[in-house]
């Protein structure tokens, strides 16, 4: 296999950009959820990469992955709760009609 | 290899498009699960083998399933409705995502070292070495991180049960 670093980096970077673009353009919470998912995944690839290329000698990338994919776990788990809440209360997902907090 | 690093690659890539694209919010949930068996195929690739069962188990396994259940509780599998417009008519998203990925790109193209690095033949790490330093070097990060979750799962269970609590 003769892949350098820098291609981890690159898909790495364009699946940031493809989650951030989904979480800061789509409407449904939902999918802004999917595309803060789709941006920790790129992060974490990144950490596991760096420790395939030996930039870490230690377990330590893989420590920070697994962390890291437990906060995911968390995160997602009070994200969707707070989804099903919000819909119930307005009866909608749509992030861009709930304004009550809006000055 | 290298064709199995492209294949999974483009798996990834397209995965993550459709998630975010797609209209039917169960067609977004299932290419978010064709992304995750993506990454999940790159950890193998990249000999993490422990990291690429997590992922499975934990991405495919717990959070797909948890949006499929939001999804059908909240009833709007349609997702957005109205005309299509692109990006969601947002054009400042487009542009603040284009202008860091072309900063990210510029970063890593600028580095020489970065196209040079060749892998080293890093051996596959072990489940017992992984749980070895667990519990050794990581135990209060394991520890705060137990308490992390059962704090989430808690909360998000009172969040979502709050009418049912002022019933009472």
């Amino acid at each position: 296999m003769s892949i350098p670093l820098g291609h981890y980096l690159m898909l790495s970077a364009f699946l940031f950009a493809i989650g951030l673009c989904g979480a800061l353009s789509r409407k449904n919470a939902i999918i802004v959820l999917i595309g803060i998912e789709i941006m920790f995944n790129a992060g974490i690839l990144n950490l596991v990469a760096f420790w395939h290329y030996k930039y870490f000698t230690t377990l330590t990338a893989q420590m920070f992955a697994i962390f890291a994919i437990s906060i995911a776990a968390a995160e997602s788990a009070v994200g969707l709760a707070l989804v099903i809440a919000i819909y119930r209360f307005y009866r909608s997902v749509d992030v861009d009609e709930i304004t009550s907090l809006k000055g | 290899m290298d064709t199995i690093f492209w294949i999974l690659s483009a798996i990834t890539v397209i995965g993550a498009v459709l998630a975010i694209s797609l209209r039917n919010l169960i067609h977004c949930v299932l290419s978010l699960i064709l992304f995750f068996l993506g990454i999940a195929g790159h950890y193998f690739l990249l000999r993490a083998d422990f990291l690429g069962a997590v992922q499975i188990l934990i991405y495919i396994g717990a959070v797909a399933v948890l949006m499929l259940f939001a999804i059908m509780l909240t009833r709007h599998v349609t997702g957005d409705e109205g005309p299509r417009e692109v990006l969601g008519g947002k054009w400042w998203a487009g542009m603040g995502t284009a202008i860091i990925i072309a900063g990210l790109l510029w970063a890593i193209v600028r580095k020489d070292a970065l196209a040079q690095a060749l892998p080293t033949g890093v051996a596959a790490t072990s489940v017992a070495e992984i749980g070895k330093v667990l519990v050794t070097d990581w135990v209060v990060p394991f520890e705060a991180m137990a308490v992390l979750l059962t704090a989430a799962l808690i909360g998000a269970v009172v969040i979502a049960l709050e009418e049912i609590i002022r019933k009472r």
